[in-house]
C-alpha cells in the first residue's frame, strides 16, 4: 500500500467506507459526516446506517428512511457547499425486507420462494439470526455498488460485540451452509455411509429431538424444511458472499474505526483492531471522538498546576478580579474556581490522551491515521452539526464556529 | 410515598445505551449493596468479562463458575451454552453427550442460527441462582445484578419468556418460561435500572426504552440513572465566571497557571456542559416522569474500585424527584 491515507483522500478516492466500532462512539455521525464530505467533493454518495435507533434520521433531519436511498433536498445540500454534481442519499437497512428480496432474486419458482418466505425458521432467521444485521448490510452494500449511481457508499456497521461480525457474516452462513449438520439433515442416505458422520448425527440428533421434547418445538422439522427450501438458492448465496467480501477487503474499499475516550471504550476499541488485524484487514485509520482537548496556545495539558494549586496563582488572579470593573463580587473564591476548573479540565483533557494513548499508537504504527475529534457530536442533530465534524475528521478550514461545544 | 432502595429488590437489571456506562453503574451497584451487607451477584451477560477488571484490577477471568472478588460480592458470565448445557443436563441428565454434542462446531452454527434461546436460557439461569437457598428461607444471594445487553437487545432480553410462553403452550419449557417470566414481571423482585447520559440521542433513546419496558414488557421501572453529569461548575454567585475571565486583560500573568484566556476556555468549557446536562436531565425527568440518579463525571475515568465508590454512594441516594 502507499503512504499513509487521510481521511480526506479517503473521501475522494474510494468507492466504500466502512465505519466500524462499538456503540455509543458516534460511529453513525461519522459515516453521515464522511458521506456529506464525499458530496462536497462533487461525488454521489450514499451513506447506510443499520442502527435500529434511527440516529442517522435524526442527525440528517429525515423522517422517514427506506430500504432504498432517499436523496437529500439538492437546495438543503447546495447551502452546505456540495456542487451540482454531488448528491447525498441515506437509508437505513430494513433487514427483512433485504432478505426478502435476496430470497426472490435467488430462487428458481414462485412455489419455492412461497416454501421459504413461509417457513417458520426463516421468519425468525431473517431477522433475529445472528450476525442477520451484518449479513443483509453486506448485501445492501454490494446491491449499492453494483448499481453504478453511486460513487461512494459509506457504511454504519451494526453495533457488534464482534468487530468482524459484519466482515464474517458472508462466510458464516456460507459455511453453515456447507456444514456436516446442514449436510447431514439434507442428505442423511449420503453421509450415513462416512466414518464418523454417523455418530455425530446420531448424538446431535439425539440432542435436538430432546430439546424439542422440553421445547414442545418441532425444531427439527423446521429446521429441515428450511434447509432444503434453501438449497437450491445456495449457490447464488454462496457465489454473492464471496463477492462481497471480495470487494470490501479490496482496494476500493476503506475501514475507519471510530472510538471515543471512554476507558471502557477505548477497551473495546483495542480488542476490534486486534481482531481485525488477526483477519488480515487492513485499517485505514481511527477516529476518536469526544475527545477533550486543551484550549490554551500557551501550555500543555501537563504543565497545569495541579490539585495543590499554587496560592501565588490565586492571589495574582484574585487581585486582578478585584480590580476589574464591574459590579463587586468575591474574588478570591473567583480566583479559586477559575483555577479548579481549568484543573478540572485539564485532567479530562489528560485522562482522554492516556486512555487514548495504546490505540492511536498502535493504529500509526500500523500506517493509519489518527484524528481526534474534540467533544462535539453528543448533540449534532443537524447536517450543519454534520458538516462540522466533516471539517473536523477531513481538517478542512472550519465552516462555522472553532468550538462545536460553543452553542 | 419513598421509592423502594434499589438495594430491597432482589434482581436488578441495568441497561443502557452503548457507551452511557451501564457496565460502571452494575459495578457500582454491586460495591454499594456489598457495602451495605447484602450477599450479592453480579452476571454478565456478553462475550467478554468487563466488570473483574472494574472490582479487582489485574484479576483473572471469573467465567461460569464465578468468584468472590470482594467480601460478599460473587462475579460470573453467563454463557449460555454453558447454560444451556446445565439446563439440559438437570432436565435429562445427559450431561457427557450434551457436552460432546455442545463441542460440535457444526451444532454452534445451527443453535447459533436459532433466535430467543440465548435470552431465555440466561433469564433461566438467573432465576435458577434467584431461586437458590443458603440455608431454609435464606436465599444464597440477596440481590443479582445484571449487565443486560445494550439498548434494544436488553428489550428483547426480557421480553423473551413472555413471547416463549405464548408460543408454547405446554411442556416443561412453557413452565420454566412462566417461572421466569413471574420473576421479571414481580415489582418487588424485579426492576430495570436504565443508565442514560444527559444528552440528546442517549435521552431520546432511554425515554423510549422505558416507556416500551413498562407497556410491553410489565417490568417495573422507577428511575434513571444519569451517569458523567457535569455538576454545577461555579459556586453560588459565580455563574458567569467564563464572562468575567474572558474580561481580564489578556497580557496578566498568572504565576504558573495557564493566560486568563484558556482558564476562561476552561471555564465555558465546563458551563457548556453542564447546561447542555441540565438541559437534556429536565427532558428526561418530563418524558419519563420517573426520579433521576444523578452521578457525577469522573474527570480522571474509572479504573477501579476507589472510582467506584463515590458512585456507588450516588447510587443508593434517594433519586430526584420527577418534575411536578
Amino acid at each position: 500500500m502507499s503512504a499513509a491515507q487521510g481521511p480526506g483522500e479517503l473521501v475522494r478516492e474510494r468507492r466504500i467506507i466502512v465505519c466500524v466500532g462499538t456503540g455509543g462512539v458516534g460511529k453513525t455521525t461519522l459515516a453521515a459526516s464522511f458521506a456529506l464530505a464525499g458530496a462536497r467533493l462533487g461525488r454521489r454518495t450514499a451513506v447506510l446506517t443499520i442502527d435500529p435507533a434511527r440516529r442517522l434520521a435524526d442527525a440528517l433531519g429525515i423522517a422517514e428512511l427506506g430500504n432504498q436511498p432517499t436523496d437529500l433536498p439538492r437546495e438543503r445540500l447546495a447551502a452546505l457547499g456540495v456542487p451540482p454534481e454531488g448528491r447525498l442519499a441515506a437509508l437505513m437497512l430494513d433487514m427483512k425486507r433485504t432478505f426478502d428480496e435476496l430470497v426472490a432474486r435467488f430462487t428458481d419458482s414462485e412455489e419455492a420462494r412461497e416454501r421459504i418466505l413461509g417457513n417458520r425458521i426463516y421468519q425468525h432467521v431473517s431477522d433475529a439470526l445472528a450476525g442477520s444485521a451484518e449479513y443483509s448490510a453486506m448485501e445492501k452494500v454490494f446491491e449499492l455498488s453494483e448499481r453504478r449511481d453511486f460513487d461512494l457508499i459509506v457504511v454504519d456497521t451494526p453495533p457488534s460485540q464482534h468487530a468482524l461480525d459484519f466482515l464474517e457474516a458472508p462466510r458464516r452462513l456460507v459455511e453453515f451452509l456447507d456444514s456436516r449438520l446442514v449436510q447431514v439433515l439434507l442428505h442423511p442416505a449420503f453421509a450415513a455411509g462416512r466414518f464418523g458422520v454417523r455418530i455425530f448425527q446420531r448424538g446431535s440428533e439425539r440432542v435436538l429431538r430432546l430439546v424439542e421434547r422440553v421445547s414442545g418445538v418441532a425444531f427439527l422439522e423446521d429446521i429441515s424444511e428450511f434447509l432444503l427450501a434453501f438449497e437450491g438458492m445456495s449457490e447464488g448465496f454462496r457465489e454473492r458472499a464471496r463477492e462481497v467480501q471480495a470487494r470490501l477487503v479490496g482496494p476500493d474499499a476503506a475501514f475507519v474505526l471510530a472510538a471515543s475516550p471512554a476507558t471502557q471504550s477505548t477497551r473495546h476499541a483495542l480488542s476490534m483492531l486486534e481482531r481485525l488485524t488477526a483477519a488480515g484487514v487492513p485499517l485505514a485509520g481511527v477516529v476518536v471522538n469526544r475527545m477533550h482537548t486543551w484550549p490554551g496556545r500557551d501550555s500543555t495539558p501537563d504543565r497545569v498546576p495541579t490539585a495543590d494549586l499554587a496560592s501565588e496563582a490565586q492571589r495574582a488572579l484574585a487581585a486582578a478580579f478585584a480590580s476589574s470593573e464591574g459590579p463587586a463580587f468575591p474574588a478570591d473564591a473567583a480566583a479559586r474556581a477559575a483555577l479548579a476548573a481549568a484543573d478540572g479540565y485539564a485532567a479530562l483533557v489528560r485522562s482522554d490522551a492516556e486512555s487514548t494513548g495504546e490505540l492511536t499508537a498502535r493504529v500509526a504504527r500500523m500506517g493509519g491515521f489518527v484524528r481526534r475529534v474534540p467533544e462535539l457530536s453528543g448533540d449534532v442533530h443537524d447536517l450543519e452539526g454534520l458538516a462540522r465534524v466533516a471539517d473536523l475528521v477531513l481538517e478542512a478550514a472550519p465552516s462555522g464556529r472553532e468550538n462545536g461545544e460553543n452553542r | 410515598m419513598p421509592l423502594p432502595s434499589l438495594l430491597d429488590r432482589r434482581l436488578v437489571v441495568v441497561t443502557g445505551k452503548g457507551g452511557t456506562g451501564k457496565t460502571t453503574v452494575a459495578a457500582a451497584l454491586a460495591i454499594a449493596a456489598a457495602s451495605a451487607g447484602r450477599r450479592v451477584l453480579v452476571a454478565e451477560v456478553g462475550l467478554d468479562e468487563h466488570i473483574p477488571a472494574l472490582l479487582a484490577p489485574g484479576t483473572s477471568p471469573v467465567g461460569y463458575e464465578g468468584r468472590d472478588l470482594r467480601r460478599n460480592l460473587r462475579v460470573m458470565r453467563i454463557d449460555p451454552y454453558e447454560a444451556l448445557a446445565e439446563y439440559l443436563g438437570l432436565q435429562i441428565g445427559l450431561r457427557g453427550l450434551v457436552r460432546r454434542v455442545f463441542g460440535s462446531r457444526s451444532f454452534r452454527q445451527l443453535m447459533d442460527a436459532a433466535p430467543g434461546w440465548r435470552e431465555l436460557i440466561t433469564l433461566g439461569k438467573i432465576w435458577h441462582l434467584e431461586q437458590m437457598q443458603q440455608s431454609k428461607g435464606k436465599p444464597r444471594f440477596d440481590l443479582i445484578v445484571v449487565d443486560a445487553p445494550a439498548t434494544g437487545h436488553g428489550l428483547t432480553f426480557l421480553d423473551v419468556p413472555r413471547v416463549v410462553g405464548s408460543a408454547v403452550r405446554t411442556g416443561p419449557l412453557s413452565r420454566h418460561a412462566g417461572w421466569v417470566e413471574d420473576m421479571v414481571r414481580d415489582p418487588k423482585r424485579t426492576a430495570l435500572l436504565p443508565v442514560s447520559l444527559a444528552e440528546e440521542l442517549p435521552v431520546r433513546e432511554t425515554a423510549e426504552l422505558a416507556r416500551r419496558l413498562r407497556d410491553q414488557v410489565g417490568v417495573a421501572v422507577d428511575r434513571v440513572v444519569v451517569n458523567a453529569v457535569t455538576t454545577a461548575p461555579f459556586p453560588p454567585g459565580l455563574e458567569d465566571l467564563d464572562a468575567r475571565l474572558a474580561r481580564l486583560p489578556a497580557d496578566l500573568v498568572v504565576p504558573g497557571a495557564p493566560s486568563p484566556g484558556t482558564l476562561a476556555a476552561c471555564a465555558a468549557h465546563l458551563r457548556a456542559r453542564h447546561e447542555l446536562n441540565a438541559r437534556w436531565m429536565r427532558v428526561l425527568a418530563d418524558t419519563t416522569k420517573l426520579g433521576l440518579v444523578v452521578l457525577p463525571r469522573i474527570a480522571r475515568g474509572v479504573h477501579g474500585p476507589d472510582d467506584l465508590a463515590p458512585l456507588a454512594e450516588a447510587l443508593v441516594a434517594p433519586p430526584q424527584g420527577p418534575p411536578a
